[in-house]
């Protein structure tokens, strides 16, 4: 085992690339034609995509008849997806604001791709609130506006909170996005010989000239969005953990949810930008901007936050037989024992269980591993938000009411076009716009500061 | 050639050691109307060129403290004052409820509010008419190389001495730029035609937008589905049976559960010879009786069957229970009363059983027997 | 880079003798103080006493968690002064003897311990596997050998680092780390839930042990912050610790004051909205006659006051604010503390005295003398950490 030398800093770039091999590998992919590998992978997200339409469209033309969602389950996998969608959306967020706000230099290889992916996945979880309201065609009634009923939407209800909470993080990333191209945008601008091209890159850089004078600016907004944003994001998934821990429900209401909530929301967006990632730095060769170590740490948050997840399902089973409340403590007896305990194990072993294996940095830094755990991650977070929602209602207060739900044809449809649509953006986003910050990383490559600090 | 307009001077470092030495000197020089072009943000530099900090974390504060107000007041004014509800037992004002909504409009409108004054207010953005737009100077500092720009517009410009003074600094390729005709004649000004025209049109496709879809595509198939959907509600017309409601009466001769026909409608006489209490007056019997007579005959009758009820005065009293002539009547001929109804008493077929009608005549015999007891019950 | 130690120019310097002097009379006024409450009003001293028993564990273990934060995360910048840190969860050792009293008045304080009270209660019943004396016993004598055994043993490799440099101990440590966390989580949460929590017997809420630790965490920085500026202005660091660390110290109570607003305002949200009568009464005792007012000023003291003062950039870095604010948060810990405990004690109204003063001056003085104590047998600076050096260049 090679020894570790702590006194030296790592590299956040490897290999001592210039300012111009940085730039010129990271405007490849938008310079060159797609080729043959990504027609194919293109071909499977919108085939994907093209699931979910259909099932969409049978939805809107048949009802909601043709979903799960019944009594007692009222909140079935439009509900579960929206959670686990917007929870994937948070590790983007993290990535960009939160390992800003520590300084985390390892951060600008990855930041683009990841709040890229975080407007992805909320696109794609604004899915589902949309089509399970009553009359999707009528959204604007969820905001205050004046209207002829006379009516205001209900501020007491969390769900009313959500479509806030949901809104803004929605628009505040994708203005931390934009203002985090602009440089980028301006760069394209002046290196590319295309008259459209240069065009479209003109207007949306807005003119940017590299002026120290608006860095200055730049650097303060910069660090002003990632101050909001941090706790944004912790806010958004509190919020939507509050939709079930405000209920009276068993299983539901526990105090630790907005933690747990939020930790798992880290949990399975990271499992799920480390496993894009690990296809992008092999296919676009960006390997020694993405690091193996970059990798390495996220495996770590991933498995912090996956103890943390861990922490709270111990704390909520004490709980529930410490509070001696019986409807509570069978819930949980329940979850173990009952007819969804195939979901629950599936939750436990993949959420708590198998990220454990990042403890040893064998598993860390190998690649083929590391990625099977990340799949493994989200496979469990799903599960984790299906046994919340589904065997909590299936089995509550009333035993005449209790029923087995079972998801139905339509519902996997639009969760596989729920796939299709992320991965499909997200093939789009690689070939029209910069994956990796070209402005920010160039900043953290070696030599790239004046050497006495300047202060 | 034609006479252009001199703009800048501008020159090329290649590190960043030299691009913080260029910022330092041309600041010291007095120079004012100049700029240093960067890649990236060059730590130092805004030292370098003794920039003062930036005042845009003031501009999140206020519009960051105007949302947090803003969205509290217009969420009172809504629940408190416009169209209070009580909603599941909260107060009208559940302030912690509102802390959500709160925080999420801060953070909503100090991001938008502080993006939009960097741009519009400090960089006076969008603006792609730049002199330096266009220039190799631009594809250089874009890419990987420093630069340093001073503008003709200085009071301490002079051509010969800036470019001398760039050299004398470590500056390479010193180039003059020149304005375009196009930048010559731009004028930031954000309130030009072109943009207010723009706002207006976008107005006035959202507003008709808006209006068209909310009034007439919202009335039209499939939204309208909902609207006329494939049930049947109980007044319309009937489908199937012309004429009839689309709720049935139920067909002749139906019987409710737990009911048997009554055969001696309008017929008292027989009534009160043909039927038997088959109630035994236990104690079992004349408790169901008791409840059932406090349920259902005492509000008009009273609880001992004088007629002197809680409905006294409001309602014509019913003559007393004790009368000779309903002693005398059998327990037939009560049974009869209570499934048809008497003047204005209603029947009761509906509200008591077969069993609960025999049990509470048991104990109106009892009642009656209260008052007018035989010498042998008193020993 | 060689593994041997890295040149660093650090001189030892002894403590004033104000700061002795300060300890030893803060303790000696608080002793008096405690002797004398236990002899008028033991309940209430036994109440008192056990506010400085979690403000001691929120320091000794809060500061122990923030030795494995840096270890695990691989931070440089608190290295210089992570021996600040290893002294401070150093009051991890006396915390069996302060917590010695409580325990022998636990008879007047916890419900659960009257048998026939529990015999009779269907809820404490239930609980009673976990709630009895000897299970409860066994838990926090367990509970206190991990945490000095945690202490010795990481501190005790950062302190040989000093005279070999050998960086194994720092791989040794970050393993140390690794086991300590989950260990740190389950002890502290169950700490929490034993001394406090049980207090009222009926209730409970899966938050407790993250409130506790939040509070935990701010209280350990902040003393740590605290004394890392006062050392550095007098010299006891060697040259180059800066504005930059300080900058990372006053943004992580910034983050941590936010922090704990948001689960103190979550589980009180929660509870209000469902209300349940099991859930709420505790909040609703806590809004009885004069504790409305503490309940107020505990927002006000704990999160208004800290916010606003460590918002802006420049306050973050700035030595005068972040001491304030450091000695500000420490008192905003105790009026926490104090809130969570007391109302179990006067449910009527506070009872605030000579008691409820003399008690955290008992503390505070503990803290300065176990400093002052162990401060002679070690250097202020870990000398022989590899990382040394990076991070005292370490700049934002």
């Amino acid at each position: 085992m090679s020894a570790v030398d702590y006194s030296q800093e790592l590299s956040v770039v490897e290999g001592k690339p210039s300012l111009r091999s940085i730039d010129d590998v990271i405007v490849k992919p938008l310079e060159s034609k797609p080729d043959k590998k990504f027609y194919i992978a293109l071909s499977v997200t919108v085939s994907m995509l093209g699931i979910g339409a259909i099932s969409l469209a049978l939805s809107f033309y048949y009802g909601t008849g043709l979903w799960g969602n019944n009594n007692p389950v009222g909140w079935g996998l439009p509900i579960v997806n929206f959670v686990f969608w917007v929870g994937i959306g948070h590790a983007g967020t993290l990535i960009s604001a939160i390992l800003f706000l520590f300084r985390q230099k390892w951060r600008t290889g990855i930041a683009r791709f990841a709040e890229g992916m975080t407007i992805f996945a909320v696109i794609t979880a604004l899915i589902f609130p949309a089509i399970h309201i009553g009359r999707p065609w009528l959204p604007l009634y969820l905001l205050p506006y004046p209207n002829q009923h006379s009516l205001w939407p209900n501020f007491i209800s969390p769900l009313l909170w959500d479509v806030f909470a949901v809104s803004t993080y929605f628009t505040v990333s994708l203005i931390f996005w934009y203002v985090g191209l602009i440089p980028d945008f301006a760069s394209l601008r002046d290196k590319t010989t295309n008259k459209i091209k240069k065009l479209i890159y003109s207007v949306f850089s807005l003119g940017w000239r590299h002026s120290n004078r608006h860095w200055q600016h730049y650097e303060m907004v910069y660090l002003i969005l990632a101050g909001f944003a941090t706790p944004l994001v912790l806010s958004v998934h509190t919020i939507v953990s509050y939709d079930f821990a405000v209920s009276i429900m068993p299983g539901w209401h526990t105090t630790i949810f907005p933690p747990y909530f939020v930790a798992g929301a880290v949990f399975s967006g990271f499992a799920m930008v480390q496993n894009v990632l690990i296809f992008i730095r092999k296919i676009f060769n960006f390997e020694h901007i993405i690091t193996l170590g970059t990798l390495e740490k996220m495996n770590k948050v991933i498995l912090l936050t996956g103890s943390l997840v861990g922490y709270a399902y111990a704390m909520e089973f004490f709980i529930a037989w410490y509070s001696g409340v019986q409807p509570e403590q069978f819930a949980f007896m329940n979850r173990v024992f009952g007819p969804y305990a195939w979901a629950y194990w599936i939750m436990v072993s993949c959420n708590v269980i198998f990220p454990q294996l990042f403890w040893f940095k064998k598993v860390r830094t190998t690649i083929p591993l590391m990625f099977v755990i990340g799949v493994l991650v989200n496979v469990g977070m799903w599960f984790e938000r299906f046994v919340i929602t589904v065997t909590s209602l299936s089995r509550d207060f009333l035993p005449s009411s209790w029923a087995y739900f079972k998801p139905t044809l339509t519902d996997f449809g639009i969760l596989i076009g729920s796939f299709g649509l992320f991965f499909t953006l997200l093939l789009l986003f690689t070939k029209t716009l910069p994956v990796v910050s070209i402005a920010e990383v160039k900043a953290v490559a070696d030599d790239a500061q004046p050497s006495h600090g300047g202060h | 050639m034609s006479d252009k307009i001199l703009h800048s001077i501008t020159a090329i470092f290649d590190t960043p050691d030299e691009i913080i030495h260029a910022a330092k000197k041309t600041a010291e020089k007095g120079y004012k109307n100049y700029d240093v072009n960067t890649p990236y943000p060059v730590h130092g530099m805004d030292q370098a060129m003794k920039l003062p900090p930036s005042k845009l974390g003031y501009f999140a504060l206020v519009f960051g403290l105007t949302g947090t107000l803003t969205a509290l007041a217009l969420m009172y004014w809504m629940s408190v004052i416009d169209y209070p509800q009580v909603i599941g037992g909260k107060p009208f004002f559940p302030f912690p409820a509102y802390v959500p909504v709160m925080f999420e409009v801060t953070v909503l409108s100090a991001s938008i509010a502080t993006v939009l004054s960097m741009l519009i207010v400090f960089f006076k953005f969008p603006n792609n008419n730049h002199a330096l737009h266009d220039t190799d100077y631009m594809r250089k500092v874009s890419y990987d190389k420093y630069g340093v720009s001073i503008e003709a517009k200085d009071p301490l410009f002079d051509e010969e001495a800036v470019k001398k003074f760039l050299a004398d600094i470590g500056g390479k390729e010193i180039t003059p730029i020149y304005y375009d005709n196009e930048e010559i004649n731009h004028k930031n000004v954000i309130l030009e035609p072109k943009f207010i025209g723009l706002l207006v049109v976008a107005f006035i496709v959202v507003s008709g937008a808006t209006y068209v879809m909310m009034n007439k595509v919202l009335f039209l198939p499939p939204y309208t589905w909902m609207m006329s959907q494939e049930k049947v509600i109980a007044q319309d017309d009937d489908s199937f049976f012309k004429g009839t409601q689309a709720m049935l009466k139920p067909v002749a001769g139906t019987v409710s559960r737990e009911h048997l026909p009554y055969l001696y409608m309008g017929k008292p006489e027989e009534a009160a010879k043909a039927m038997i209490n088959p109630l035994l007056p236990s104690e079992k019997n004349l408790a169901l009786g008791k409840k059932k007579y406090n349920t259902y005959c005492s509000p008009c009758h009273g609880y001992f069957g004088e007629g002197d009820s809680r409905l006294r005065g409001q309602f014509p009293n019913p003559p007393s229970l004790h009368s000779e002539k309903v002693r005398n009547w059998t327990d037939g001929r009560i049974y009869h009363v209570i499934m048809e109804g008497q003047n204005v008493m209603p029947s009761y077929a509906s509200q008591m059983n077969r069993e609960e009608r025999w049990a509470t005549i048991l104990y109106l015999r009892a009642l009656q027997r209260s008052l007018n007891a035989k010498e042998t019950d008193l020993q | 880079m060689s593994s041997t130690s890295i040149k660093i120019d650090y001189i030892k310097k002894d403590l004033p003798d104000i700061v002795i002097k300060l300890g030893y009379g803060l303790f000696a006024l608080g002793l008096i103080v405690a002797a004398l409450a236990y002899f008028t009003d033991p309940t209430r001293a036994a109440y008192n006493n056990l506010i400085v028993l979690m403000f001691l564990t929120s320091i000794g273990l809060g500061a122990l968690f923030m030795i494995g934060i840096e270890y695990l995360m691989g931070a440089v910048w608190s290295v210089p002064f992570r021996r600040v840190m290893e002294v401070l969860a150093g009051v991890l050792i006396v915390l069996p003897i302060v917590a010695i009293p409580v325990y022998f008045n636990m008879h007047d304080m916890y419900h659960w311990t009257h048998h026939d009270v529990v015999m009779n209660d269907a809820i404490l019943k239930s609980k009673e596997p976990y709630l009895n004396m000897t299970f409860f016993t066994v838990r926090i004598a367990v509970f206190f050998l991990l945490w000095i055994a945690f202490y010795f043993m990481i501190t005790g490799n950062s302190r040989k680092q000093d005279k070999t440099g050998d960086q194994k101990l720092t791989t040794r440590n970050i393993r140390l780390s690794a086991i300590f966390m989950p260990v740190f989580a389950i002890t502290l949460t169950f700490a929490s839930i034993d001394w406090m929590m049980s207090l009222e017997p009926h209730w409970f809420s899966t938050m407790y042990g993250v409130y506790y630790f939040s509070g935990t965490i701010l209280a350990a920085i902040a003393a740590g912050t605290f004394i890392i500026i006062k050392l550095n202005e007098n010299g006891y660091f060697v040259k180059g610790i800066n504005n930059d660390h300080y900058y990372a110290l006053g943004a992580l109570l910034f983050a941590f004051i936010n922090f704990w607003a948001y689960i103190a305002f979550s589980q009180y949200m929660l509870y209000w909205y469902a209300n349940l009568p099991e859930e709420t009464f505790w909040f609703i005792a806590r809004w009885e006659g004069s504790w409305a007012y503490v309940s107020g000023i505990l927002i006000f003291v704990h999160f208004v006051v800290p916010y606003f003062g460590l918002l802006s950039q420049p306050s973050k870095s700035n030595a005068s604010r972040l001491k304030f604010m450091s000695l500000w948060i420490l008192f905003a810990h105790i009026v926490d503390l104090f809130w969570l405990v007391m109302p179990t004690y006067s449910k009527e109204g506070v009872k605030f005295g000579w008691m409820e003063i003399g008690f955290p001056v008992l503390a505070i003085g503990i803290i300065i003398i176990v400093f002052s104590m162990l401060y002679k047998k070690m250097n202020m600076m870990p000398i022989g950490d590899p990382k040394l050096k990076r991070g005292i260049n370490f700049r934002l």
